[in-house]
């Protein structure tokens, strides 16, 4: 990583230090979220489907905990990639006429979401950890890892081609939609129904569901889903900023 | 045209030039009832709350009201506080930019309002139709007050957004037939309105207390969004 590089993450975290509400809200959003939702479900058998076929009988209470943290991260990594994005295009392109490279300006801005997303997948896991313990912790501490950085730079590209008020009005309703009923276990037979895998939070929610109650890994596919959402939306949105911020002629 | 009316037009064409906006403010309400109202009741059942059938579809159009609105006021305050500093410095006065951007707020609020409305009686019908559409309003013009005063405390979109978030999900968890838990967190800024629709939505009528308590919470609501608005776009010589 270059000087400059350096330079310009270090001025992307120097303004995200001046904003300690910021920080606070990054916290609070999701402790709230994911504290409040376990606190005031009820204990109500549930029996959901798992990958692989297989079955398990569980309560709303617990359910509702791991499926709250996915949500809480979805949306507040999408709204950080959303402003993120928007501030990369109205600041960037002055760096890149100063002499920056415009892979320079963009890794810095993509470091800043990225640990903002990390911040906020901590914060629900540790919160979620105080009420419930999952079968297996690596399946599904990734699976939270990937809903932010699947969400994060889908907020991104919304941020790119919407105004601020839309993209907001469309991470709210893409997260609740996808996140918040479609792949929810809570609701219908507990199940992902047949268009869950098209919306982007299939694999991930799968992949946690796996890891909340089982043991062993039956997420295979889920979870190689995942990681193809992953890669294509980080390409879609380095391409995007490198080109927006790049000076013509 | 009076210049007060004229600057409360172009508030409202600013956020409806953007034809997305736009394609939002009328979508996103008929969507969020369709698809929402399926699932609301078995929330509420695991929650502990008692709502259920045409009261979650009822409820499910005042959410989308009021976060809809909160937001937009929010990013009314936020974004056009030089704009506005300048019109009341040109010679409209802080208090005319107020009323005229509190004036596009309830335009739009009533424009959200009555798609999520129409949708709702599409859907599943409501049994008292005026007091379910004054109710649904009343979610819209108190979050109109909550985005406006997020928005005068707060100038950054990204902190404005999630407190909006935050206070929805406060409201949203506390809301009236939504969980058997009580406490402080139960008054949430849309439980009156919400106490208002879900009668509406189960065919029963409101006693009187309750429409004094909606017509309170909105007034409180759209003193505070002139105040935000008033601070905004006073100058600061």
């Amino acid at each position: 990583m270059s000087a400059r590089a350096w330079t310009a993450t270090a001025m992307g975290f120097r303004e995200q230090r001046r904003r300690p509400l910021l920080l606070i809200l990054l916290i609070v959003v999701p402790a709230y979220v994911v504290t409040r939702s376990i606190a005031i479900t009820e204990p109500t058998p549930r029996r959901i489907g798992l990958p692989g076929g297989g079955t398990v009988l569980t309560t709303m209470k617990e359910l509702h905990g791991a499926i709250m943290a996915g949500t809480a991260i979805a949306f507040v990594a999408g709204l950080c990639g959303v402003f993120v994005m928007h501030a990369a295009l109205a600041g960037d392109r002055r760096l890149v006429l100063a002499g920056f490279r415009p892979g320079e300006a963009v890794r810095a801005r993509l470091v800043v979401l990225a640990v903002d997303a990390v911040l906020v997948v901590a914060v629900s896991l540790l919160v979620t950890a105080l009420y419930f313990t999952p079968a297996s912790w690596p399946p599904f501490a990734a699976a939270a890892a990937l809903i932010g950085l699947i969400y994060a730079p889908l907020g991104a590209l919304l941020g790119a081609v919407l105004d601020k008020l839309s993209a907001t009005y469309l991470m709210l309703f893409v997260v609740m939609t996808d996140i918040g009923i479609v792949q929810n276990p809570m609701f219908g037979d507990g199940t992902p129904g047949r268009l869950a895998p098209l919306l982007p939070a299939y694999g991930p929610t799968r992949v946690m569901v796996d890891g909340a109650y089982s043991a062993p890994f039956h997420a295979t596919g889920p979870l190689l889903l995942s990681l193809a959402w992953t890669g294509a939306l980080l390409l879609a949105v380095a391409l995007l900023l490198r080109r927006a911020v790049a000076t013509r002629g | 045209m009076s210049a007060f009316a004229l600057a409360g037009g172009s508030f409202v064409r600013v956020h409806l030039r953007a034809r997305l906006t736009l394609v939002m403010l009328v979508l996103i309400p008929a969507f969020f009832v369709l698809i929402f109202a399926s699932v609301l009741g078995q929330f509420a059942k695991a929650l502990g709350g008692t709502m259920a059938g045409e009261a979650t579809s009822a409820i499910s159009a005042g959410w989308a009201a009021a976060f809809l609105c909160g937001a937009l006021a929010f990013f009314q305050v936020s974004s056009s506080r030089g704009a506005d500093r300048r019109l009341a410095a040109a010679g409209l006065g802080a208090l005319r930019v107020a009323l005229a951007r509190i004036a596009a707020a309830i335009v739009l609020g009533i424009v959200v309002s009555a798609v999520a409305f129409a949708t709702l009686w599409a859907r599943s019908g409501i049994a008292h139709p005026a007091h379910a559409a004054a109710a649904i309003l009343a979610f819209a013009l108190v979050y109109v007050g909550v985005g406006a005063l997020i928005g005068s405390l707060v100038a950054g979109p990204l902190e404005g957004s999630l407190l909006v978030v935050l206070v929805f999900a406060v409201d949203v968890f506390s809301g009236p037939s939504m969980t058997s838990s009580g406490g402080v967190l139960s008054y949430g800024p849309s439980r009156d309105a919400a106490t208002l629709l879900i009668a509406a939505g189960t065919g029963h009528g409101s006693p009187g207390g309750d429409w004094l308590a909606v017509a309170a919470s909105v007034l409180v609501a759209l003193a505070v969004a002139l105040g935000a608005f008033w601070l905004a776009a006073r100058s600061r010589a």
